[in-house]
C-alpha cells in the first residue's frame, strides 16, 4: 500500500507527504510550491480566482483538461493527475494564446480574479479544440459561469475568449509530455493509504476494499469535496477518518442500457450534462445552469443526493423520476428507490453505516419533465425554490403526476397528496389554480438568506401556474389568459 | 505620442500569467508571523473580560494583543472616533477584539478559538427607522442647498407628491481582501505593505498605534487586487494591527483576511433613505423639490460626513431644480462602520432623483423619458443646487444622440404592446443620467506630487502618491511621461506607491487618480523636458562645452520649437536633430539634473459648506444609460436584455481602459441595484458574508445587448491633455437597470404608487407585483 500522494504539477512529478497531502490543492500550490498565481478568495468554489487544470488518468490515459477549483479540493484527491497551474500555461516564455487574448482587449485590470479567469478559458479552447466548436459568446460565458470578476464588467473578458485563434491554440496534451506523464502514473497501482496527525485517507482501488474499509472503520466518504471542502475551509467540520472512490476506473462510468441510465459514484455532473442530454433532456438543461463548470467537473451526482441537502439542486428530479440508488456493502448490493432512500428528517437517508452507493440508476420512460429552480441570480446560486414535474398528457388528461419541491422543508419534499388530486384530471387553468393554492397550504418554508417564508410560498404557488401555462403551451392547450 | 492610445494595461502580463505580486503572493520571510483577529459576538455592549491563558498555551502562539497594546486607542480618517480594537465598548457585530500572532499559518483559527471573550450585551440601534427615532446622529450636512422658496412653490404647484426612497448598501467585494504584511527595520521603523488605496493614511494610523514618529513607518503600495472605495480608510486598521504584531515581537507579520471575516469587518456602501415632497407641472417639469436624506453611518464616523455631502451634491443627477432644499443627516447605528464605495454617495442621490423622476412619470401617465428631457439641465438652466454653474454642458447632445442610437422611440412603443398583452413576462424601459462632479469636496485633498527619474539609457521611473487597483492609473502615468518624453511607453516603469518617495499624498479615490497624480507627473517630466529643451537649444546652436566650460542651464523652460519624439530631439526650426540618449548623457556629464519632483494642485476650487457658494467642483463627468428589463411575472426573475451607454469622458488618455472603467462600473452599479443585497440576523450577523449568499453580477448577468460609446468633446480644457475622470461616474449609470423594472412593474401598478425598495431582487419585485396586483 503506497503512503504518498504521487501526481504531476506543470510537468513536473511531485510526491507528496502524508502531511501535504492533506492540504487544500490551493495551499499546496500557495504556501508549498511557491505558485502564487492560483489565488483564494473565497475558499468555497464560488468565485473561481483558484481554477486550475487537471487530467485525471483513465485506462492508462490522462483525460482531457477540466478547470476545478482548487481551494475546496485537496491534494489526495488528486492522486494520479497531471495538474497545469496559470505559471503552466507560459511556456518557453510564450504566451498562451488565452493569456495574450486578455491582455490584449484588457481582460485583466486588478489582475485577482484573472489567473482563474485563465484556466477556465484555457479548459474552453481545449474542449472547442477537442469537441471543435467555434469560440462563441454563448459558449464563452458558459465557461466563465464560475469566475467572478469585480473590475471588467466581463465584456472585455468575453471579448478575449472569442478572439482567441484556436489554430494556433496548443492542446494541453502536448503542452508538457503527456506520454511519459502517463507512461509514469499507469505504475502506480493498488490501494493509497495517508495518515497525518488525526487525520487518515483511505483511497481503495476497488469497490471490495471500500466496503471492506466502509465495514471496518466506517469513514466519512468524499468525492468532489464541493461540500466538504467548503465545510472544511470554514472551520465546521473536521475531516478526519476519510474515503474516496476517487482511484477506482469503474466508478468514473455512465452507462445506457435499454432501461436505464446508469450512473456511476465518480461520474461528473459534467459528465452526465452531457449524457443525459437524449434521454432526460429537461435534467441536462437543468445541469445547465446548476453550477459552475469547475463544481459540475468536481461534483458528482451521488455525491449531491448523499449529501442530502433541502436545496440539492438534483433531488428533485431524482424523486419524481423515481431514481434507484445501488448501494453496496460487504454484505452485497441494494437498490433502494430514492423516495424511501430519502426518509423526512433533514438529511435523514435509508442507508447503514457500512454501505457506500456505487450507483445510481435512472428509468428510461416516456414521460416529461418540467425541472425549476429560482435563486437570486440565475447562474451559479443556491437555490430558494426548486420544483421538479414528471407528467404524461393524455387527450388532455394528467396520466400522470409526480411533483417534488426542494427548499420549502427539512428535505427535498414529494408531494404524493397534491400528486393525487391531479392524475385523472382534466389539465386545465382552473385545476392548477386549485392545486397551486393546495401547495402553498401544504408546506411551511423557513425565512433565511435565500428568501422569505412568504415569497418562498408565492413561488411555489407561480410555479405551479407557470407549469401548467407553459405545457398548455407546449401541448397546443388554448386559452385565453395566463394563470397569473 | 501615446496619449489618447489604447496601449496595454501595464500589469497586464503579469496578471495573465500569476506573476503579479499581490500582499500574500510576497514570500514568507524568516520567522514570519501570521496575525489573526478576534471578533466581537455582540453588536452592542462591552467586553467585560478577555481570556487568554489557554490561548498563549498553545504551541504555535506568538503573542495575543489587546487595547492595552496600542499606544493611541482611536484612529479615523475624519476624526479620530474608532478604536482600533474594543475598549472596552463594543459597537457593531464581529468588531475587532483581540489580535493574535502564530507562528504557522495553519494555527491562527485555532489560537483564535482559545481566546474567550466575556461580554455584556446592550440594546442596539440597527436602521435608520430606529436611529431617527433614537436621534443617534453622527453628522447633519452643514447647511442644505437651498435654492427659491419650495414652500411657496408648492402651494401654487397643480401636482405635489410625497415619497420614501430607499437603498441598500452595497458590499465591495473587491477580490483581495483586506492585507497587510509589517517589516520591523532598524531602530525600531516599520515597513508595511499593504492593500490599500491611502499609503499616506495607513502611513499615520500605524505610526499613531504604534506610537512612532511618521519618519520611522513607511507604507508600499504595489497593487491592490481591487478597492472600490473599501480601502481608502479601512485598509490602515488592518496594517496597524500587522505592524504591532512586527513591533512588538520584531518579526515580520501578516495579516491576511479571510473573505468572510473581510466581509463581516469592513464597512460598506451607505444605505440611504429619501423623504421627498416634489411639485411639477401637466409636462412633468418639477417647480420645487424638497428632500431630507439620510444615511446609514455604522457605529464610527469614518468617511460618512463627506459621503453624506456628496448625496446632497448628486441629488439633482441630471435635472435642473429651480427650487430646491436638500438637507441630509447620518444616522449612527451599531453596524460596521459604512465606508466610501465608488460614487462616494453620489448614487444614492442621483438614485433618490432618478427613482422621483420615475414617480412623477407614473402618476402623469408620461413617458419617464419626457420628464428627463423636460428637467435636464441645458439652455440657460445650468446652475446646480449649491450654486455652482455647469461648464461645457454635454447633457442634451448625450440624450439626443442615444436617444437616436438606442432607437428609442420604437423600441417604447414595442414594449407598451408586449406589456399590454399578459405572456408572463413584463418589460421595461429606462434611461437615467450621470453627472458627477470631479474634485475632493474636501479641498485639501486635491493635491499630489510626483518623482521622475530618467535614467542614461533614455528609460523612466516614475513614483506618485497613485496606487494601482486595477483602474489603470499607472498606465496612464506611463502614457503620459512617456508623451511628455517622446519615449515609447515601454520604457517608462510606474513604480511602486510609496510614502519614502511621495510625501502625504491624498488617497487614490474620487476618481482623481489619474487627474491629480497624472497632472504632477506631468510637471514633473516636463521639468526635465525643459532642462534638456535648453541643453539641446545650446548643443544645436554649436555653444561649447569642454573640461573648463559645461553646459549651464538656467530656467529649464519648454519652447514648441524643440520637440521630443520617437525618442529623438529635433529643432523643427533648423531641422538639426539628437537622440535622446546622446542628450541625456551629456546632461549627465554636465551635471544637469534628470530627475524631477513636482507637485500639483487642482485650481480654482474653493466651497463654502455653510454658505453654499464657490466652485465645488472642477468639472463634471457626464453621460447617459438606457436599459431594457424583461420580468418573469411568475417568478420576479429579471433578465436585462439591453443597455446602450453614452459617456462624455473629453479626450480619454487610454480608451480601451476608460471602456473597462465604463462597463466595470456600470455593471457594479448594476449589482448594487439587484442582485447584492445584505442581510443580517436578528442579532445582527452579517449572514451573507461570502459569494454563496452574496450576489455579485456574474458572467451570465451582462445584458445581452450592451452598447458602449463615447462622445467626443474636443472643448474640453480642464484636466490633464482635456481627459474626464472616469472611475466613478458610471457606477451611476447602473441606476437605469433599477429604473427600468420601476418601469416594468409601473405597467402592473393600476394607478397604485410603486413602493420598490433597491436592491430590486427577484423577491423585491416578485412581493411588489403580489402587492399592486
Amino acid at each position: 500500500m503506497r503512503n504518498s500522494i504521487i501526481l504531476f504539477v506543470n510537468g513536473e512529478r511531485e510526491e507528496l507527504s502524508p502531511e501535504n497531502s492533506f492540504m487544500t490543492v490551493a495551499e499546496y500550490l500557495r504556501y508549498k510550491k511557491g505558485l502564487t498565481g492560483t489565488k483564494v478568495v473565497c475558499s468555497e468554489g464560488d468565485c473561481g480566482a483558484c481554477t486550475i487544470l487537471v487530467a485525471r488518468m483513465q485506462n492508462g490515459k490522462l483525460g482531457p483538461y477540466k478547470a476545478i477549483n482548487s481551494c475546496i479540493s485537496f491534494m489526495y484527491l488528486l492522486d494520479q493527475t497531471h495538474l497545469i497551474t496559470v505559471e503552466g500555461l507560459k511556456k518557453d516564455n510564450e504566451l498562451h494564446p488565452v493569456q495574450k487574448a486578455m491582455v490584449e482587449n484588457h481582460g485583466a485590470q486588478c489582475g485577482f480574479c484573472t489567473p482563474g479567469f485563465i484556466c477556465a478559458m484555457a479548459a474552453l479552447t481545449e474542449d472547442a479544440k477537442n469537441e471543435k466548436f467555434p469560440l462563441e459568446e454563448k459558449r464563452v460565458k458558459n465557461y466563465l459561469t464560475g469566475n467572478l470578476c469585480r473590475c471588467t464588467g466581463y465584456d472585455s473578458i468575453i471579448k478575449s475568449g472569442c478572439s482567441v485563434d484556436l489554430r494556433t491554440t496548443p492542446l494541453l496534451g502536448s503542452f508538457y509530455d503527456d506520454g511519459k506523464i502517463e507512461k509514469e502514473l499507469a505504475t502506480l497501482k493498488g490501494s493509497v493509504r495517508l495518515t497525518f496527525e488525526n487525520k487518515t485517507i483511505f483511497l481503495p482501488a476497488s469497490v471490495d476494499e471500500a466496503t471492506l474499509e466502509k465495514k471496518t472503520k466506517s469513514p466519512r466518504m468524499i468525492s468532489g469535496s464541493t461540500d466538504l471542502g467548503v465545510v472544511s475551509n470554514k472551520g465546521k467540520l473536521a475531516l478526519t477518518e476519510m474515503m474516496s472512490l476517487n482511484n477506482i476506473a469503474s466508478m468514473y462510468s455512465v452507462e445506457e442500457t435499454a432501461t436505464h441510465l446508469i450512473v456511476g459514484a465518480k461520474a461528473s455532473l459534467a459528465e452526465i450534462e452531457e449524457r443525459t442530454a437524449k434521454a432526460f433532456p429537461a435534467f441536462s438543461n437543468n445541469l445547465h445552469i446548476f453550477a459552475s463548470p469547475q463544481i459540475k467537473n468536481s461534483g458528482s451526482l451521488v455525491g449531491n443526493l448523499v449529501n442530502a441537502s433541502p436545496i440539492a439542486d438534483t433531488i428533485p428530479f431524482l424523486r419524481v423520476a423515481e431514481a434507484e440508488v445501488v448501494l453496496r456493502s460487504s454484505a452485497g448490493e441494494r437498490v433502494v428507490n430514492v423516495n424511501t432512500f430519502i426518509k423526512g428528517g433533514y438529511k435523514e437517508l435509508d442507508m447503514r453505516s457500512d454501505e457506500i452507493v456505487t450507483h445510481i440508476r435512472l428509468p428510461k420512460t416516456n414521460h416529461e419533465y418540467k425541472l425549476y429552480k429560482v435563486s437570486s441570480r440565475r447562474d451559479l446560486d443556491i437555490s430558494t425554490v426548486t420544483m421538479a414535474v414528471r407528467y404524461t398528457l393524455k387527450n388532455n388528461v394528467l396520466e400522470e403526476f409526480s411533483l417534488a419541491l426542494g427548499g420549502v422543508g427539512p428535505t427535498v419534499l414529494r408531494m404524493n397528496q397534491i400528486e393525487a388530486k391531479a392524475i385523472g384530471q382534466y389539465f386545465n387553468q382552473a385545476l392548477f389554480k386549485r392545486l397551486a393554492t393546495d401547495v402553498k397550504n401544504s408546506i411551511n418554508p423557513l425565512s433565511d438568506v435565500r428568501g422569505s417564508t412568504d415569497f418562498r410560498l408565492i413561488l411555489c404557488h407561480n410555479l405551479m401556474l407557470k407549469f401548467c401555462d407553459e405545457v398548455m403551451t407546449d401541448h397546443k392547450i388554448s386559452f385565453q389568459e395566463i394563470s397569473l | 505620442m501615446s496619449i489618447g492610445k489604447d496601449i496595454i494595461h501595464d500589469s497586464g502580463i503579469g496578471h495573465v500569467t500569476g506573476e503579479s505580486i499581490f500582499i500574500d503572493d510576497r514570500p514568507e520571510q524568516r520567522g514570519e508571523l501570521h496575525v489573526g483577529l478576534v471578533l466581537a459576538p455582540i453588536a452592542c455592549g462591552e467586553v467585560t473580560a478577555i481570556h487568554t491563558a489557554e490561548a498563549l498555551k498553545h504551541p504555535d502562539c506568538a503573542g495575543i494583543y489587546t487595547w492595552k497594546d496600542f499606544v493611541h486607542q482611536k484612529w479615523g480618517p475624519i476624526i479620530h472616533d474608532q478604536n482600533f480594537v474594543c475598549n472596552p465598548k463594543i459597537n457593531y457585530m464581529a468588531e475587532p477584539v483581540v489580535v493574535i500572532a502564530s507562528t504557522t499559518r495553519e494555527s491562527v483559527e485555532a489560537i483564535k478559538k482559545l481566546v474567550k471573550l466575556e461580554v455584556k450585551e446592550s440594546p442596539g440601534i440597527f436602521t435608520i427607522t430606529e436611529a431617527r427615532k433614537a436621534e443617534s446622529i453622527l453628522s447633519k450636512a452643514s447647511a442644505p442647498f437651498i435654492q427659491g422658496d419650495v414652500e411657496a412653490v408648492f402651494k401654487k404647484s397643480k401636482h405635489v407628491l410625497e415619497g420614501h426612497f430607499t437603498c441598500g448598501g452595497q458590499e465591495h467585494f473587491y477580490m483581495e481582501s483586506q492585507a497587510a504584511v509589517a517589516y520591523p527595520l532598524e531602530g525600531g521603523q516599520i515597513e508595511v505593505h499593504s492593500s490599500s488605496q491611502h499609503p499616506s493614511e495607513t502611513q499615520r494610523v500605524v505610526a499613531e498605534a504604534l506610537g512612532l514618529p511618521l519618519h520611522h513607518v513607511v507604507c508600499v503600495v504595489k497593487r491592490m487586487g481591487g478597492g472600490f472605495g473599501g480601502k481608502e480608510s479601512q485598509g490602515a486598521p488592518i496594517a496597524a494591527y500587522a505592524a504591532l504584531v512586527a513591533h512588538k515581537l520584531k518579526k515580520p507579520a501578516r495579516l491576511i483576511l479571510t473573505k468572510d471575516d473581510d466581509m463581516k469587518i469592513t464597512g460598506k456602501r451607505h444605505p440611504f433613505e429619501a423623504e421627498y415632497k416634489v411639485s411639477f407641472d401637466d409636462a412633468g417639469k418639477i417647480s420645487a423639490i424638497k428632500v431630507l436624506l439620510m444615511s446609514d453611518g455604522g457605529a464610527y464616523a469614518d468617511l460618512s460626513s463627506s459621503i453624506l455631502e456628496r448625496a446632497m451634491f448628486h441629488l439633482d443627477s441630471a435635472y435642473f431644480l429651480e427650487n430646491c432644499h436638500i438637507d441630509g443627516v447620518c444616522y449612527k447605528t451599531n453596524n460596521h462602520s459604512n465606508t466610501a464605495f465608488r460614487g462616494f454617495g453620489g448614487p444614492q442621490g442621483t438614485m433618490a432623483m432618478e427613482s422621483i423622476i420615475e414617480d412623477i412619470a407614473q402618476f402623469l401617465k408620461m413617458d419617464a423619458t419626457k420628464v428627463r428631457q423636460t428637467n435636464l439641465y441645458q439652455g440657460n438652466n445650468l446652475r446646480t443646487p449649491y450654486g455652482q454653474v455647469l461648464e461645457n454642458n454635454m447633457l442634451p447632445d448625450v440624450m439626443n444622440k442615444l436617444l437616436d442610437s438606442a432607437n428609442y422611440e420604437a423600441r417604447r412603443k414595442e414594449i407598451d404592446e408586449h406589456n399590454k398583452k399578459k405572456t408572463g413576462t413584463i418589460r421595461g424601459l429606462s434611461m437615467t443620467a450621470t453627472k458627477f462632479g470631479i474634485a475632493f469636496t474636501a479641498r485639501f485633498l486635491n493635491q499630489g506630487n510626483a518623482l521622475v527619474n530618467l535614467h542614461l539609457d533614455g528609460t523612466l521611473q516614475v513614483s506618485t502618491g497613485a496606487t494601482e487597483m486595477g483602474q489603470g492609473v499607472n498606465t496612464k502615468i506611463q502614457q503620459i511621461v512617456s508623451h511628455v518624453l517622446g519615449v515609447p511607453h515601454q520604457d517608462v516603469q510606474v513604480m511602486p506607491t510609496s510614502t519614502e518617495k511621495n510625501h502625504n499624498t491624498s488617497p487614490t479615490a474620487a476618481s482623481s487618480g489619474a487627474d491629480i497624480n497624472g497632472a504632477a507627473a506631468k510637471n514633473a517630466a516636463e521639468m526635465i523636458k525643459g532642462r534638456l529643451t535648453e541643453l539641446a537649444k545650446k548643443v544645436f546652436a554649436g555653444e561649447p562645452a569642454d573640461a573648463i566650460k559645461e553646459y549651464e542651464i538656467l530656467k529649464g523652460e519648454l519652447d514648441s520649437d524643440i520637440v521630443f519624439a520617437d525618442n529623438k530631439v529635433t529643432q523643427k526650426s533648423s531641422g538639426k536633430e539628437i537622440t535622446l540618449k546622446e542628450l541625456i548623457g551629456k546632461a549627465y556629464f554636465n551635471r544637469i539634473s534628470l530627475g524631477a519632483y513636482a507637485f500639483y494642485k487642482t485650481p480654482g476650487l474653493g466651497f463654502d459648506k455653510v454658505t453654499v457658494s464657490g466652485k465645488a467642483f472642477n468639472y463634471f463627468t457626464q453621460g447617459m444609460a438606457l436599459s431594457e428589463v424583461s420580468i418573469d411575472e411568475y417568478t420576479g426573475e429579471m433578465k436585462v436584455l439591453r443597455s446602450d451607454i453614452l459617456m462624455d469622458l473629453g479626450r480619454p488618455i487610454n480608451p480601451g481602459i476608460d471602456r473597462g472603467q465604463v462597463i466595470g462600473g456600470f455593471i457594479q452599479g448594476m449589482g448594487w441595484v439587484t442582485t447584492e443585497s445584505l442581510y443580517y440576523d436578528q442579532k445582527r450577523n452579517l449572514v451573507s458574508h461570502s459569494p454563496t449568499t452574496y450576489k455579485i453580477p456574474n458572467v451570465q448577468d451582462v445584458p445581452r445587448t450592451l452598447n458602449v460609446d463615447f462622445i467626443p468633446n474636443p472643448d474640453n480644457h480642464v484636466n490633464v491633455y482635456g481627459s474626464k475622470a472616469v472611475g466613478e461616474p458610471p457606477l451611476l449609470l447602473g441606476i437605469s437597470v433599477w429604473s427600468a423594472v420601476k418601469n416594468a412593474l409601473s405597467y402592473r401598478a393600476n394607478g397604485k404608487a410603486l413602493k420598490l425598495k433597491s436592491p430590486a431582487t427577484q423577491e423585491e419585485i416578485l412581493m411588489e407585483l403580489e402587492r399592486i396586483r
